[in-house]
């Protein structure tokens, strides 16, 4: 517990003599001081255990191979998924930006991946531009379109926008299947020829400590690291007036525009649509690389209701919501593909030559659906919520609040 | 001209269509201020139903459409009851029938046997907790979030498609109904039966609601918890009535929408449920609310559509660009799109939608 937050008017009336000493410890669920309860971290406990679990998360690729870790690695995820997970972990704080804490449903997220996934792997490949540029190339792209966007988003409210971006999602696949001398049409494009080197690292041959390690690891890395940049800038900014101008906005938009905060052409709603598809895209600029082949069938409607399904499962409007519903949601294919081949589950064909119920890539879009609906029907606020009233319990313990 | 005209025939058919699936919307819609996505599952349900009824087993095919439209009806009303108002007896009701129907088929049941079986646990579910709620008090029913209603809306179209898809398979599927691929000649236009057949149902079908929805109580009910919903309520309307109405009207419209679809020369698959997805232009540019708008936008929109296709093939003179195959196969599909977001610039509420008026 910190001392360091808490309120300073509830000191207790003095004990009498001989009654039994009193601890005072602080409310930590309650904040009396804006300025705590905008801290990034509350108290030591939270940073301490962040920091542990970012270092334990680093050296995952080092011990991959070591107990209980094979747990996962034995039942069919590897480090490529967890590389999978990082980048949607991205393109979900994205979208966390912009339906969680702005309100704005968008069923177009998988357009502001795509953009990101084609340009890099143009960009890349074609041009023969350097890491350095086109990991800046991607999200340029993605802010310009998301901007352009944008303003769609001020006329249009609710309903009509979800059906809007519904519609850019048709309009991006087509142009995907069609804009041959870019996205190489249905077929898809390589990216095998993106260059993965910034000069001091080499990301297809990392040696470290005196260790080299594979595109796997390195990448693991790569990702991660962004996901932790991203996480750490779009927590700033939600968490200080910007953010607050968000939540203003997605609270009720006309209350908001009347206490001064701007959303008109260039305001704040313009501008969560921006950066949330330049994040997507970053995202996307990853993901090239990473699949190594992108095709239009990456980039369908049944990906951005992933998306919706990650920040849902995870939490509307927390950031760490959107990396646990991204985990859940890249892996638990994953592990119910690899458990029904080893182990078998009742009724879930793991081959298309088995006879079964289901096959597996359709319990997985039942699961998908199952997912969204039992999350919103049972626990709305997500994963994350149920951690936060959890930790609520112990941090009070033993005292309900 | 011919081609103008046989465009238009062609725009009609395929507009009314569009017309019965954005009915179903508009109805749920007024009701409940929820864009229900899982219309899709009750169209694809609806056609499989015809095709199993009029195919599989032989039997008239208008007898399987009878059955379609009650099956979806039904349907669409337990989805509502269950998922959006979350009755807990008709959640469990559906939970046990569904882990029934699962258990039973895996154990070598029939379709047949598994889905009955299905329906009789379900019920027996259903009696039991409305018993025991009986006894003990009921929780009563809680409305979603309106985002929360139509995401659930969206699982419950995913998991829908799929179990079609277990039950019937992914291929294409060739229905067994009265028209075949027979056409007849007027003029140069090629009328194809199952197309005039399509724009029969749905003119007969918006007909009849039309009437209910104008004279009858239940569509003064309607549209009186449209107009103001807890008005309605104080008026002695009962809102579970209401709901229960809209949610079957719209199944409904929508099994009929997916047998007239796959009749004459169109096959049936599980990818059917796309064509909801390209009525959403239509629903928008008729204007959410209006049943007279979903009957405009349809047309528009289908009309629209089968021009773009029909010019795009074969550029007309008088056209400054010569040729058009750059704009790549299938781009009528994102032509109403595009003319759908034209129309919303202009009007955000769509052609006949009535405009939100919008408070602190």
């Amino acid at each position: 517990m910190s001392t360091d937050s808490g309120p300073e008017h509830a000191a207790p009336a003095a004990p009498g003599k001989g009654a039994p000493r009193l601890r005072l410890r602080p409310a930590t669920t309650m904040h009396v001081r804006y300025r705590d309860d905008l801290r990034l971290f509350p108290n030591r406990l939270r940073r301490s255990a962040l920091a542990a679990l970012i270092l334990i998360w680093a050296f995952i690729p080092v011990f991959w191979d070591v107990p209980p870790f094979t747990l996962l690695s034995g039942n069919g995820i590897s480090l490529n998924t967890l590389a999978y997970a990082g980048v949607f972990s991205i393109a979900a704080i994205g979208l966390n930006l912009l339906t969680g804490y702005t309100g704005q449903v968008s069923l177009g997220h998988s357009v502001f991946l795509a953009v990101g996934a084609y340009s890099t792997a143009y960009a890349g490949s074609v041009w023969g531009w350097p890491m350095w540029l086109w990991i800046f190339f991607a999200p340029a792209l993605g802010w310009l379109l998301g901007a352009a966007i944008g303003p769609f988003a001020l006329r249009l409210r609710g309903n009509y926008l979800v059906i809007v971006t519904l519609g850019l999602v048709f309009i991006g696949e087509h142009i995907f299947r069609n804009w041959r001398s870019v996205t190489g049409g249905n077929a898809g494009t390589s990216a095998a020829g993106v260059e993965l080197n910034l000069g001091f690292v080499d990301f297809e041959n990392l040696s470290l400590f005196g260790k080299s390690f594979g595109k796997d690891e390195s990448f693991f890395w790569l990702i991660w690291l962004l996901v932790a940049v991203v996480a750490w800038l779009t927590k700033n900014v939600v968490r200080t007036r910007p953010g607050r101008a968000l939540q203003a906005v997605r609270d009720r938009d006309i209350a908001a525009e009347i206490i001064g905060i701007d959303v008109g052409i260039a305001g704040y709603k313009t501008q969560a649509f921006a950066w949330s598809a330049a994040i997507a895209a970053l995202a996307g600029a990853l993901y090239a690389p990473l699949q190594l082949f992108i095709s239009p069938g990456d980039f369908t409607l049944l990906v951005s209701i992933q998306f919706i399904a990650m920040i849902i499962l995870g939490g509307m409007g927390t950031i760490y919501g959107s990396i646990i519903g991204a985990l859940v949601i890249t892996a638990l294919p994953r592990l119910i593909d690899g458990i029904s081949a080893d182990y078998g589950v009742p009724g879930v064909a793991a081959k298309s030559t088995d006879s079964g119920l289901v096959s597996v890539a359709s319990l997985n879009v039942i699961i998908y659906g199952f997912l969204i609906a039992l999350f919103l029907l049972v626990e709305h606020r997500g994963l994350a919520g149920i951690w936060v009233r959890i930790r609520n319990y112990f941090s009070t313990w033993p005292f309900s609040y | 001209m011919t081609a103008f005209w046989q465009a238009t025939f062609d725009g009609v058919a395929s507009g009314s269509l569009y017309a019965l699936i954005v009915l179903g919307f508009v109805v749920i819609y007024r009701a409940t201020g929820i864009i229900n996505f899982a219309q899709g599952g009750a169209l694809l349900l609806g056609g499989y139903i015809t095709y199993n009824v009029s195919t599989s087993w032989g039997w008239n095919y208008y007898a399987g459409i009878v059955l379609s439209v009650l099956v979806c009806a039904g349907f669409s009303v337990l989805l509502q009851r269950a998922m959006l108002q979350r009755v807990f007896r008709e959640v469990v009701g559906i939970s046990a029938g569904l882990l029934g129907w699962a258990t039973l088929f895996y154990n070598g049941a029939t379709h047949l046997v598994g889905l009955s079986g299905g329906v009789v646990i379900g019920l027996l579910g259903w009696f039991a907790t409305a018993r025991i709620e009986a006894r003990y008090g009921d929780r009563g029913p809680s409305e979603l979030p309106l985002f929360g209603a139509i995401m659930v809306t969206i699982g419950v179209l995913f998991i829908v498609k799929q179990v079609v898809a277990s039950i019937w398979g992914f291929a294409e599927l060739s229905v067994n109904d009265p028209w075949e691929l027979s056409t007849s000649r007027v003029g140069g236009l090629v009328l194809q039966h199952s197309k005039l057949a399509a724009i029969a149902m749905a003119v007969l079908a918006l007909g009849v609601f039309f009437l209910v929805d104008r004279y009858s109580r239940i569509g003064v009910a309607m549209r009186a918890t449209h107009f103001d919903h807890e008005a309605a309520i104080a008026q002695g309307i009962s809102t579970k009535i209401v709901f229960a109405t809209a949610f079957a009207i719209a199944g409904g419209a929508a099994a009929l929408a997916g047998s007239a679809a796959t009749a004459g020369p169109e096959l049936i698959t599980p990818n059917l449920d796309f064509v909801v997805f390209f009525a959403f232009p239509a629903m928008i540019v008729g204007g959410l609310d209006s049943p007279a708008g979903a009957v405009a936008g349809g047309l528009l929109v289908g009309w629209l559509q089968n021009l773009v296709k029909t010019y795009i093939a074969t550029t007309p003179e008088w056209f400054p660009i010569e040729d058009l195959d750059w704009l790549g196969a299938g781009f009528e599909r994102v032509a109403i799109f595009i003319v759908m977001i034209i129309v919303l610039m202009v009007r955000p509420y769509g052609l006949l939608g009535t405009e939100e008026v919008r408070r602190v």
